[in-house]
């Protein structure tokens, strides 16, 4: 059999036996039905209201802040275990780099994204 | 190690124009930050003044030949540097452009506004200059993030909402699709630089799913049909600046960045490629045209038209030649100053009446004769009528598509043309003649957009007699 053949064989098998575990299952499974089962797992309170709630945009400017920080830390690290023999225009580079990051912060801090308000 | 990292700094050595707008982007930051409410007017002074050297300087730099750094991914020759000139000149003029904006309904983010477009155009430099797919993506991301952020920047305004939300969800799927199909070209390939992918490049099924996939991705960002449908509801919901910087700065990056990479990546089989771009260009012009006809709205109407234009700049890419290379930048170029001029008009308007339909034009002529001229130099040179430059660029880009024996795509084309007259001159019938109860009042232009608009009504009129530009761009074109 060439590749197209072999292909559409496994294809076909797949769907058949993806298709007739469904059916059986849905044939011979028994059923119970109860209110509890709707609901949510395990812990914690029911809910209430709709979870389709605004959320404070402050959030989302302090988890950006705080992810720029994040990345800055990932970046330091390699930077750190080879500090010796990367000398001084490897620590000038990182320099420059922390004062990208840190006019960012000064920026989000003047503009009063720091405030909770 | 320090040897090392000595070479890896010279690289910067030929990265003249980037350098000079990361000191302009850092600056103007800066100045936002510490210039306080007062100094507002003396921000944009600052920002637009500063970028005016940076666009100066920029016409310092030469290379003579091809050069690299950072081994291969960063290329840069004089072409990429005129390219990189020219989308300077154009964001210059969007600044004049969204001066009186920016001082009046967007006073408090003006300094936001400069720096976010600056980024953008960081991004472009980028794309324009890579050599290998990841810094492209780089820069294309970069080139479109901000640009979202820039999109929605009238945040009371709903319709700049929907256009910003309606661009991120088209930006991100597209980068999806572009990225799968990069991911496929590495899969297939085993490499992400231009010229390995080239030399590894067989034809093989996968490799034309990637090529196929990486076309569809830069589709969506120059807004080819079939992958057009953000463009009108993204125009038309973004401040009229932004809108005029969309339409022309990111359109032509992505356009350069697109021939680059067909010339580079994937000329050993140009066949495949120009067979469907052949289709596009078709049906991008036809349906660009048609849709064009129906707008009443003046900035959905230009961006229709940016469609079709869009189709027209693909004619010099699928030539795959050097005059179709000449002929696409050329082509850019001219259509900056014309869309601009167009846009400019607009904006101007639309900041002091809030008038965008194009009934609202009846007997603007009456009112404000100027200005109806300008639009009308605009509207013919985009229409491609014969004193004006935008008849050059036409007549080249058709030139170099013929040149490769592509007759029946310019015929299309030129059919096209005629098409695009008959709505293009509509505005003009709609500024002359129609009749109008209230028509615009008389408006007074500030002198930043005053200067904006001479600029481009110089470059309508006189840019096509010009020739030492196109010999300029001839004599540093390169083809497949």
């Amino acid at each position: 059999m060439s590749s197209g053949e072999i292909f559409i064989v496994v294809f076909i098998t797949a769907i058949i036996l993806v298709s007739a575990a469904l059916v059986i299952a849905m044939l011979i499974s028994p059923r119970s039905t109860n209110e509890q089962k709707g609901e949510p797992y395990e812990c914690g309170i029911p809910t209430r209201g709709t979870s389709w709630m605004q959320f404070k945009i402050g959030y989302y400017l302090f988890a950006i802040l705080f992810l720029m920080f994040d990345v800055e830390t990932v970046l330091l690290f390699p930077w750190a275990v080879i500090m010796k023999s990367l000398g001084v225009m490897g620590l000038c580079s990182v320099l420059f780099f922390l004062f990208i990051l840190v006019l960012g912060l000064a920026y989000a801090w003047k503009k009063g994204a720091l405030e909770w308000k | 190690m320090i040897e090392t990292l000595k070479d890896y700094y010279s690289g910067f050595a030929i990265m003249n124009q980037e350098l000079t707008l990361v000191l302009v982007l850092i600056f103007v930051l800066l100045a936002d930050l510490f210039l306080g409410e007062k100094g507002k007017k003396n921000l944009q002074f600052a920002a637009i003044g500063s970028f005016a050297l940076a666009t100066i300087s920029g016409f310092t730099v030469s290379f003579g030949g091809s050069q690299e750094a950072f081994a291969g991914m960063y290329v840069t020759s004089d072409m990429h540097v005129l390219v990189k000139n020219i989308l300077n000149i154009g964001t210059l003029l969007v600044f004049f452009f969204a001066h009186y904006w920016n001082k009046n309904e967007n006073r408090n983010q003006s300094g936001e506004f400069y720096f976010l477009t600056l980024s953008t155009l960081l991004g472009m430099y980028l794309m324009v200059s890579s050599g290998n797919f990841i810094l492209f993506y780089i820069g294309l991301e970069t080139a479109s993030i901000p640009m979202a952020a820039l999109v929605a920047f009238n945040k009371k305004n709903r319709d700049s909402a929907e256009a910003a939300a309606k661009y991120i969800l088209t930006a991100a799927f597209s980068s999806g699709v572009m990225l799968f199909g990069i991911s496929l070209i590495y899969g297939s390939c085993g490499s992400l630089y231009f010229d390995e992918v080239a030399n590894a490049f067989q034809g093989l099924p996968v490799q034309i799913l990637a090529m196929v996939f990486f076309m569809a991705g830069m589709g969506f960002k120059i807004s080819l049909v079939p992958f057009h449908l953000w463009t009108a509801d993204t125009y038309q919901g973004a401040p009229t600046s932004v809108t005029a910087y969309l339409s022309v700065m990111s359109k032509g990056a992505a356009a350069f960045t697109f021939l680059c990479i067909l010339f580079k990546a994937f000329h050993n089989y140009p066949e495949i490629w120009q067979n469907i771009l052949w289709w596009i260009i078709v049906v991008t012009i036809t349906v660009g045209n048609l849709f064009a006809i129906r707008q009443k709205n003046l900035k959905r109407f230009l961006a229709f038209s940016s469609i079709s234009q869009a189709g027209y700049i693909m004619l010099g890419v699928i030539s795959g030649s050097p005059l179709g290379m000449t002929s696409t930048v050329y082509y850019i170029f001219i259509y900056l100053f014309t869309n601009l001029a167009a846009f400019g008009i607009i904006s101007n308007i639309e900041n002091q009446t809030g008038k965008v339909g194009m009934d609202d034009y009846n007997g603007l002529y009456g009112t404000n004769p100027k200005s109806a001229f300008i639009m009308t130099l605009a509207m013919f040179s985009l229409g491609g009528i014969p004193p004006f430059a935008g008849f050059f660029s036409k007549f080249f880009i058709f030139a170099a598509a013929a040149e490769q024996g592509q007759y029946l795509l310019v015929f299309i084309a030129l059919l096209n043309t005629i098409i695009s007259l008959y709505y293009y001159l509509l505005v003009v019938k709609a500024m002359f003649i129609n009749k109008s109860e209230n028509p615009i009042p008389t408006i007074k232009s500030d002198n930043m957009s005053i200067i904006g608009l001479g600029i481009c009504t110089i470059g309508i009129l006189i840019l096509g007699f010009i020739s030492p530009i196109y010999e300029y761009m001839t004599s540093i074109s390169f083809g497949m």
